[in-house]
């Protein structure tokens, strides 16, 4: 058993603890898979490569997971790829199913990244070779394709399509960054203000702001009610869990986990991309699209099975390319350099153990995370019997702890969280949509970079309808999406003027 | 268990040992905590790699906790600039002074600005590649294609070591055929991944890369779309007949070194060739106490004197280049100004 020989029991301690890790920093707004990672990278020197990957791999299946925890609960996403998570899942909180929506999104994990496991031991060379086709056209169009959600996601088609556009300009501001392809010149910054705004608005403080401190201030405004008691929710007068949810839904999770793991093989798109990628494609081939943003349990299932769906995608390019597919397996790129192991196109062949150590750590770090969560869950939705008074503060001071750290150690971010916070309550009350705003903060940046390259690649705008078959049939989704908007805007439209 | 005063009493006095003992091997004038930050936001590049051995080597030479923090390289002299206590040094390459010789908007004088700090090493891994199928196998058939007035696009990441390479490209046609440089032209690209695809979207003719990222991909047969060849790599020929023997995968020292100056030439002024070394090195606040500044340098001294460090560079495909805080200065400074110089001359 040789091919074996690293499941040893520290390998699998080091998993288990990864994962339990990675679930903490989940599930406190602020800290992220990411940072779990980066704090844990310079142990991987001392463990050897085998075991430091372990560590790494359950921190980062764990991270992704537990930020389904404060995205259901208090509707604030634990990491950024649980953005589309708190759309239903929030919403089925609020209706008291909000242990329902953790179990459906802890089960929808777990096929997302067994799945996607799947996919990267048995495909990873075609899948490899398949995401090389995607120049910069195809990725612009996967981008615009996530961002016509935006309309379909508010009360008012038009507001959340202002809203939205708001969010792409807010996330231009700062430099045009070299390391990005660009010039190096400054946007969208008033004189004098270069230095502080040099790198624009982390994604991170504005997203916990938008979220977490906007509903903090809201909720302070109007009163807190006071919640659920631990005897009222102990006493089973909420909804229970039942696996009919499931019914009808192995199109959506085939889907979601399709959708996951291709935008994890597609360097640079981005986790938060897949969550929202696959949630968009979920209400646009729903029959009751109407109910999305309302507590509709395929919205849950579909955002959380692509974002676990998106750890296995994203080891593809990194483990057969060389070349990371998100912001979390960039740093395990670190691992191997840090033991000198050359990652690129000859790595499987010439590195089998550690090749097989990651899909074994990945297996283990999955499940384990499937079960610390799924019986954890019942103390997680206790949560909400917390008084508002108590459990606010220590949210928003961890919402601080987190936009300092996000960016080892920056002042501005802080300034950032508490401008957004106030912004996005001052903008509430004028009508501001926050999910359309945040889906555009998020997909700005990309859009621009892919859409400018573009152009400068290939000279004309009929590059983007006559590049290749996959931009038709981007095309193709992105006019059902608008359509499905559309549909979806006249049907609120009539309801309200039924309803007088 | 009882907890009874005396077990209480223990536990505290042990608690305050351990507490202690890093004030006694601690260094006399640095600070307990010192905060390494990189001009790179990515922990998979070689100035992380790079940075990550030295303040393990030095953390633990002058007993104080050394973090590094990959916070990029506007945060990294923003963050050393505020801080003159000596808690925040940073680490980082010539890019440093390229991006501002280059006029990237908001980058400062680092010479002027900064204290520049002893070198650590250099990673001679900067290099250009082609299409294993490409009808340039050479330098040579790429200045013998600008001659002719064909186009030949260079994928870049502009304003630092990647672009350097291009000036000495062009600076290299210039020199051959005058007027033919213009015939080089930039295809600005971002990361590795990026010079990579824009190859295989063939927006690319040539890409700047490195040796560890790009090496496994000239290992491929010629029929896969992926497969490339190497035409240049930068470093001194001096410096790379300090790599390993055995090279980098699949690729000897000896192979590298035919891709490398004299046997392959790109010329700087018709009887010079044109070689750049990427040279990693601290840099200090200006205002920042000079005995510290000695203190680190003294231990960087006595340890790439006692041997260990170099074999953890060299395993990293690093070449160990410890030069004194003076001795790397006038060094900087002199390559400084011949990398101005050429790029001055491109301008006109």
């Amino acid at each position: 058993m040789e091919l074996f020989g690293f499941v040893t029991p520290l390998f699998v301690l080091l998993i288990a603890g990864g994962t339990a890790i990675g679930i903490v920093f989940g599930v406190i707004p602020g800290l992220t898979a990411t940072m779990a990672v980066a704090v844990c990278l310079p142990l991987t020197y001392s463990l050897g490569l085998e075991n430091g990957l372990a560590l790494l791999i359950g921190l980062y299946v764990g991270g992704i997971s537990g930020g389904v925890v404060p995205a259901i609960l208090i509707g604030i996403p634990g990491t950024p790829s649980s953005v589309a998570t708190t759309f239903d899942g929030f919403q089925m909180a609020r209706q008291g199913k909000g242990e329902q929506a953790m179990r459906i999104a802890i089960i929808g994990s777990l096929i997302g990244g067994l799945i996607s496991l799947a996919a990267l031991y048995l495909f990873t060379p075609w899948l490899a070779d398949f995401a090389i086709r995607f120049s910069y056209v195809e990725k612009f169009l996967i981008i615009l394709f996530a961002l016509t959600v935006m309309g379909a996601l508010s009360s008012d088609m038009l507001l959340g399509i202002f809203s939205g556009f708001l969010g792409i300009f807010v996330s231009l501001v700062g430099v045009y960054d070299v390391t990005d392809g660009g010039n190096g010149h400054f946007r969208l910054i008033p004189p004098g203000m270069e230095d502080i705004l040099y790198g624009g608005f982390a994604l991170l403080p504005v997203l916990i702001a938008l979220f977490g401190l906007t509903t903090v201030l809201e909720e302070a405004e109007i009163g807190m009610p006071k919640g659920p008691s631990v005897k009222e929710l102990e006493s089973g007068g909420r909804s229970k869990f039942s696996w009919s949810i499931f019914r009808g839904q192995t199109l959506n999770l085939i889907r979601s986990s399709g959708i996951g793991t291709f935008v994890g093989i597609l360097p640079g798109i981005g986790g938060s991309a897949a969550s929202i990628l696959a949630y968009t494609a979920a209400k646009t081939s729903s029959s009751h699209p109407e109910t999305f943003g309302k507590g509709e349990p395929a919205g849950v299932i579909a955002s959380e099975t692509s974002n676990n769906a998106l750890t296995g995608g994203a080891l593809v390019p990194l483990l057969s390319l060389g070349i990371p597919g998100d912001s979390t397996t960039a740093l395990l790129i670190g691992a191997f350099a840090l033991q000198g192991i050359q990652v690129g196109p000859l790595f499987i062949g010439q590195h089998p153990n550690t090749w097989n150590s990651m899909i074994i750590a990945m297996l283990l770090a999955n499940l384990v995370t499937f079960v610390m969560m799924y019986y954890a869950i019942r103390w997680f939705s206790l949560a909400v019997a917390i008084p508002k008074a108590i459990l606010y503060p220590v949210i928003l001071m961890m919402c601080v702890i987190g936009a300092y750290t996000i960016n080892y150690g920056i002042m501005f971010d802080v300034w950032t969280l508490l401008f957004f916070g106030v912004l996005g309550w001052i903008g509430v009350k004028l009508g501001l949509e926050v999910a359309p705003f945040i889906i555009g903060f998020i997909l700005g940046p990309s859009a621009e970079i892919y859409f400018v390259k573009s152009l400068e690649s290939f000279g004309d705008f009929t590059i983007f309808f006559t590049k290749s078959w996959i931009a038709a049939f981007l095309w193709l989704l992105i006019a059902a999406s608008i359509a499905v908007s559309v549909v979806i805007g006249r049907r609120r439209r009539a309801e309200k003027h039924a309803a007088g | 268990m009882k907890l009874t005063r005396r077990s209480l009493l223990a536990t505290g006095a042990g608690a305050a040992v351990v507490l202690a003992t890093p004030f006694v091997a601690r260094a006399q004038s640095l600070p307990r905590n010192i905060r390494m930050v990189i001009g790179s936001t990515s922990t998979g590049g070689d100035t992380y790699q790079n940075s990550s051995i030295v303040a393990e080597a030095l953390a633990q030479k002058l007993g104080v906790n050394m973090r590094v923090d990959p916070v990029g390289t506007n945060e990294a002299l923003n963050a050393t600039g505020r801080d003159s206590r000596g808690t925040t040094i940073m680490l980082h390459h010539d890019q440093i002074y390229l991006s501002y010789l280059y006029g990237v908007p908001g980058v400062p004088d680092a010479f002027a600005d900064f204290a520049i700090g002893p070198t650590v090493a250099i990673n001679p891994g900067d290099c250009f590649l082609v299409p294993k199928k490409s009808r340039y196998q050479s330098m040579d058939d790429i200045f013998a294609a600008a001659a002719k007035g064909e186009k030949v696009r260079v994928a870049i990441q502009p304003g630092g070591v990647s672009e350097i390479g291009f000036t000495g490209m062009r600076n290299a046609a210039r020199v051959r055929n005058p007027g033919s440089e213009a015939n080089i032209v930039a295809v600005n690209t971002g990361s590795q991944a990026d010079k990579n695809q824009a190859m295989w979207d063939d927006l690319a003719d040539v890409i700047n890369g490195s040796i560890q990222a790009n090496e496994q991909f000239t290992q491929l047969p010629e029929d896969d779309r992926t497969a490339m060849r190497f035409v240049w790599i930068t470093a001194r020929p001096e410096t790379l007949a300090q790599a390993p023997e055995s090279g980098m995968g699949g690729t000897s020292r000896e192979e590298m070194l035919k891709f490398a100056s004299p046997q392959t030439s790109v010329t700087l002024d018709g009887s010079k060739d044109f070689t750049f070394d990427k040279e990693f090195f601290l840099v200090f606040n200006r205002e920042m106490d000079a005995a510290m500044a000695a203190e680190i340098d003294a231990a960087l001294k006595e340890i790439y004197a006692a041997g260990e460090i170099q074999k953890r560079q060299a395993k990293a495909f690093f070449i160990p280049n410890y030069l004194p805080q003076a001795e790397a200065k006038a060094h900087l400074t002199s390559k400084r100004d011949t990398v101005a110089s050429i790029i001055e001359k491109l301008k006109g």
